[in-house]
């Protein structure tokens, strides 16, 4: 069985923010107005971190993709009362919509802050709301949400595999994000497979995870910069 | 007395079957009496042809004016039911069927999976669709998760929570 699991090589990424459109875009994640979103209110299941260094003039950007990185040891599926949030035999944390009673306990454990709560019924701009994904659902309001790593395209990847009767290839799975990074710096793909894209670059010197030391086991790795 | 209750009870019994059925249609009242039973049967259609997305997609796609067009177009036909369906055609307007077999957004079900993959039979879902002379009213089966996870558990198919829901 796959492990799922991703790179994100941060000497690649130009903080461009297309992988965060595209997520939005995929996922029929919620547009929330420019109040609420001054309240805290902001969804995205794919965010960019931007952290400036130095003084004028020699300052220096540097920009962190972040999804939900899906953690082996995950503190927010402990939390849950009802088993909405839960690690998947794959190594998704998987978010069953409808099972969530929206206590938001797991937004509270979660050391990343990558869930959002749905404070009102989904509501996109008129142009958008015809493009929503008939593949992914739109949650109601009173409903904690993340990044899935797009497992309704694992639900599909695995149908059209069964159907031609193999197996799931390399890179017949991927995430929206990897899919749209114009700098191929999201590699996407089984840890477990010994020759995977991923389960090469995480042999690298560069490699690391955020806040290692909680013991939360990402499975969303990061590349260094070379300075 | 005991022979009018004995003539009457079929009687009262048709009455309220009646309005049960009838009852029930004018809950959904599809916008044609569609016979399944006629087109299938008689006409030799088979169940692809028309919804033709069964065994290579998730939808099986409920046929609208481009099949039917290919056999009625006449807005004019003394039959009542075929003249509604020319009528459609010659309008070039879609014709409003509502779909009565429906699960929610946030669970996946594809009929190439279960109908191409693990050659289950409609009627095992949709009960004998070829025998019946009037639309759909009602599902053939409450579509409760229940009934998915019998029947995958009888079959022996994952039921992990993230492979139908998303
Ligand atoms: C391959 C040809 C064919 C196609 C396609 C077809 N029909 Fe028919 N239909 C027939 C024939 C044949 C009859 C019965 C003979 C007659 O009265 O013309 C019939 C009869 C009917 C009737 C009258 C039924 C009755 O009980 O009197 C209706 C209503 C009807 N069709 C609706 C439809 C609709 C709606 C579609 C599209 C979803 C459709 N048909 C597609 C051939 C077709
Ligand atoms: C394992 C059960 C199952 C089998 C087998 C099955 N269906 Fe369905 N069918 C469903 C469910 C569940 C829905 C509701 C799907 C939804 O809302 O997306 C449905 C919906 C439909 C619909 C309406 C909506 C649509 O476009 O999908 C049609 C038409 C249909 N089925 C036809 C068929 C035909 C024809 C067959 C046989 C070739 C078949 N089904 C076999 C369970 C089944
Ligand atoms: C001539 C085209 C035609 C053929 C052939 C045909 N159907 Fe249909 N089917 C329709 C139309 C039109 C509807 C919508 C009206 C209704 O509910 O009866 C429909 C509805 C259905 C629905 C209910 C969809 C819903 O709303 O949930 C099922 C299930 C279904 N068909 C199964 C079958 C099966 C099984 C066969 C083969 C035995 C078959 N159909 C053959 C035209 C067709
Ligand atoms: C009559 C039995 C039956 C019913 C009812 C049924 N299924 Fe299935 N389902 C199966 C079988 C058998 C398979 C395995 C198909 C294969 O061999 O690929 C399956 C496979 C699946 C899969 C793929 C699982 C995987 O391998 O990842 C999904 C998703 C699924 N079903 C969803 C549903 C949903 C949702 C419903 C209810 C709306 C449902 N099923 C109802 C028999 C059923
Ligand atoms: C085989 C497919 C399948 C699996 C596996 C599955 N579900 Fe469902 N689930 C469904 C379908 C289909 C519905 C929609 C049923 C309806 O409309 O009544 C549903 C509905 C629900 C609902 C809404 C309330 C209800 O019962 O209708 C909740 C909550 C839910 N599922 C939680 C879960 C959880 C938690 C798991 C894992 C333990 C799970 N589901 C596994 C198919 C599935």
């Amino acid at each position: 069985m796959a492990r799922w699991g991703m790179v994100i090589d941060l000497n690649k990424c130009t903080g461009c923010a297309e992988c965060v459109t595209a997520c939005k875009v995929e996922n029929n994640v919620a547009v929330v107005g420019k109040d609420e979103s001054e309240m805290g209110r902001t969804m995205l299941w794919m965010d960019i971190l931007t952290h400036y260094e130095g003084e004028y003039p020699n300052t220096k950007v540097r920009y962190l993709p972040r999804p939900c990185l899906q953690c082996d040891n995950p503190p927010c599926t402990k939390v849950c009362p009802v088993r909405a949030t839960y690690l998947d035999p794959e190594g998704i944390v998987a978010q069953i919509f409808p099972q969530c009673i929206g206590c938001r306990y797991c937004m509270a454990a979660c050391p990343y802050t990558v869930k959002s709560f749905n404070w009102y019924e989904p509501h996109w701009p008129q142009e958008m709301a015809a493009a929503l994904n008939p593949d992914v659902s739109a949650r109601p309001a009173g409903v904690v949400e993340k990044c899935t790593f797009c497992v309704h395209r694992l639900q599909k990847a695995k149908e059209q595999a069964d159907s031609e009767n193999r197996e799931l290839q390399d890179n017949e799975y991927i995430p929206a994000c990897a899919e749209d990074c114009p700098t191929q710096a999201i590699s996407f793909g089984d840890l477990d497979s010994p020759h995977s894209e991923v389960s090469e670059l995480i042999r690298s010197p560069r490699i690391f995870t955020l806040l290692e030391e909680l013991g939360t086991e990402p499975k969303v790795y990061y590349l260094s910069e070379i300075e | 007395m005991k022979n009018t209750i004995k003539y009457l009870t079929p009687v009262i019994l048709v009455i309220a079957l009646t309005g049960i059925i009838s009852g029930t249609n004018q809950d959904v009242r599809q916008p044609i009496s569609f016979n399944h039973k006629l087109h299938t049967e008689e006409v030799g259609l088979a169940c692809v042809d028309c919804h033709s997305n069964v065994e290579k997609h998730s939808r099986a796609l409920i046929p609208n004016i481009e099949t039917c067009g290919d056999c009625h177009d006449d807005a004019e036909d003394e039959n009542r039911e075929k003249a509604k369906v020319g009528s459609y055609v010659s309008r070039n307007e879609k014709i409003p069927w509502i779909q009565i077999h429906v699960v929610p957004d946030h669970a996946y079900f594809s009929h190439r999976r279960h109908v191409t993959l693990a050659k289950i039979e409609c009627q095992t879902c949709h009960g004998e669709v070829s025998e019946m002379e009037r639309p759909f009213i009602i599902p053939f089966v409450e579509l409760e998760m229940s009934w998915c996870i019998n029947c995958h558990e009888k079959s022996k198919v994952v039921n992990d929570c993230n492979s139908c829901h998303r």
